[in-house]
């Protein structure tokens, strides 16, 4: 009875001291910048998985590169369900993170994940693709719809 | 009567005292009210300040209320541009960060004649130095180096006359006689009129020092520890790769305060990204947008 009322008090100063310092230290953090901060929890929300099992071979084995790659830094839910879609921000993304030091993508995996991630987005985004594609002049709109041909060609029917 | 006598007598024993502990609920109720009276104390009771009164929280917000004007007002412009700018390592408390930047607090640096405190942040600061007794070898970039003489001058007075430090104020002509002495921040404005927008860009990234973490002409190499990126500054000669121009823009305005760790149990790096946003110009940026795009090496192509 002694005992389990000790261990009540002491659970409940603990609480308390841990909510105060909790309090503290959350006041103390250097907080990201809101906007980005948001952007990023937002995309971390989603799932963390794509259903790869229609894709063709090769982009099912370029998926195993980008989980095994990117999960290096960050969680794949955030590209996963990031706003990309066009294959020029794919690329601009991609080489974005090779190039930082350390990152362990050489251009050959570089372009796997590119590849994955424009024909993913093609499919799995459609409708985002869809309304990012309609927003560009004539010109660019037939520059990444030549660059998507180009990755289904790669790819389908091998 | 002789009944009640009876039971009287037959009772044999005294009963025993009750020794019930105190019921737990009063101490938890005890600590959950001194818990919020804390609280509420923290918040609402100014600690004890006779100045501050209802419906106003604290001496700080109150000060907030009070009209500004002559040196008050420089000091709460200067507490503005402190915030925004030097806050970011040095802390609103002026204590510094460990690992990361030196306090103001106390610090000789701060307090010494205005001449060398004005070249801090003019001309950064670079290396091996010692403030209070203790070694620090960071590198400082020369956030200064865009803002007016006004705008610095009302920062450096601010630091002097903060936390406790008592120095005096810092005039807008002294921070100008310092530009003058060190060359007035690169070329000039007929030299800058003359050259390609690669070129400005370059003075740029020399101006407010960027080398000084990215390395000469944005090579990289310098190392930070226990960051993620195989403990270095990133390198930039391939930014053209990852950003449009207005990206790249809005990432040096906004910097990247966090750095993610190498190891995520070990201590921050001591190298983040400034907040360039409130000290290089728009079209300085752009020039530095430009100049950086240009570094990129001649004839690699990924091929995507």
């Amino acid at each position: 009875m002694h005992m389990k009322m000790n261990k009540k008090i002491a659970a409940f100063l603990l609480v308390t001291a841990l909510a105060s310092f909790g309090a503290g230290v959350a006041r103390a953090a250097d907080p990201l910048d809101a906007a980005t901060q948001a952007r990023i929890d937002r995309f971390e929300k989603g799932p963390a998985t794509i259903d790869v099992s229609k894709y063709p071979q090769g982009i099912q084995d370029n998926y195993e590169i980008f989980q095994q790659k990117c999960s290096q830094c960050h969680k794949l839910s955030r590209p996963i369900n990031s706003d990309y879609a066009l294959p020029d921000e794919w690329s601009r993304y991609v080489k974005r993170m090779m190039h930082k030091p350390g990152s362990g993508i050489d251009s050959t995996s570089g372009k796997k994940i590119y590849e994955f991630l424009v024909y993913d987005s093609n499919i799995r985004k459609k409708a985002m693709f869809d309304d990012k594609l309609a927003k560009l002049s004539a010109e660019d709109q037939a520059a990444a719809k030549a660059k998507i041909k180009e990755v289904h060609d790669a790819y389908d029917n091998k | 009567m002789r009944d009640e006598l009876d039971r009287c007598q037959k009772t044999e024993t005294d009963p025993p005292a009750s020794r019930a502990p105190v019921p737990v609920w009063i101490f938890v109720l005890t600590l959950v009210l001194l818990f919020l009276g804390a609280v509420y104390f923290d918040t609402y009771g100014a600690w004890f300040n006779k100045q501050v009164y209802a419906p106003y929280e604290s001496a700080e917000e109150l000060a907030l209320y009070q009209p500004k004007s002559g040196a008050a007002a420089i000091l709460a412009h200067g507490q503005a541009v402190y915030e925004n700018v030097c806050g970011l390592c040095h802390g609103s408390d002026g204590l510094g960060k460990t690992g990361q930047a030196p306090p103001l607090v106390g610090s000789e640096w701060v307090l010494k004649d205005v001449a060398s405190l004005a070249h801090v942040p003019l001309a950064g600061l670079n290396g091996p130095i010692q403030v209070k007794g203790q070694d620090w070898n960071l590198a400082m970039a020369p956030m200064g180096a865009g803002l007016s003489d006004a705008d610095l001058a009302a920062v450096l007075s601010y630091i002097r006359t903060s936390w406790g430090n008592q120095s005096s104020a810092v005039s807008a002509d002294e921070i100008k006689a310092v530009r003058a002495a060190l060359g007035g921040n690169g070329p000039s404005a007929a030299e800058l009129a003359k050259m390609t927008p690669v070129e400005r860009g370059h003075a740029v990234f020399q101006k407010y020092g960027c080398f000084q973490c990215h390395g000469q002409d944005g090579k990289g190499g310098v190392s930070n520890f226990n960051a993620k990126t195989a403990e270095q500054v990133p390198s930039l000669i391939y930014v053209a790769d990852g950003y449009t121009k207005d990206e790249l823009i809005a990432f040096i305005s906004r910097g990247e305060r966090n750095i993610p760790r190498k190891n995520p149990a070990g201590p921050e790096p001591p190298h983040f990204m400034p907040k360039w946003g409130p000290v290089i110009s728009a079209n300085e940026l752009s020039d530095l947008a430009d100049f950086l795009f240009s570094l990129k090496p001649k004839g690699e192509n990924l091929g995507f």
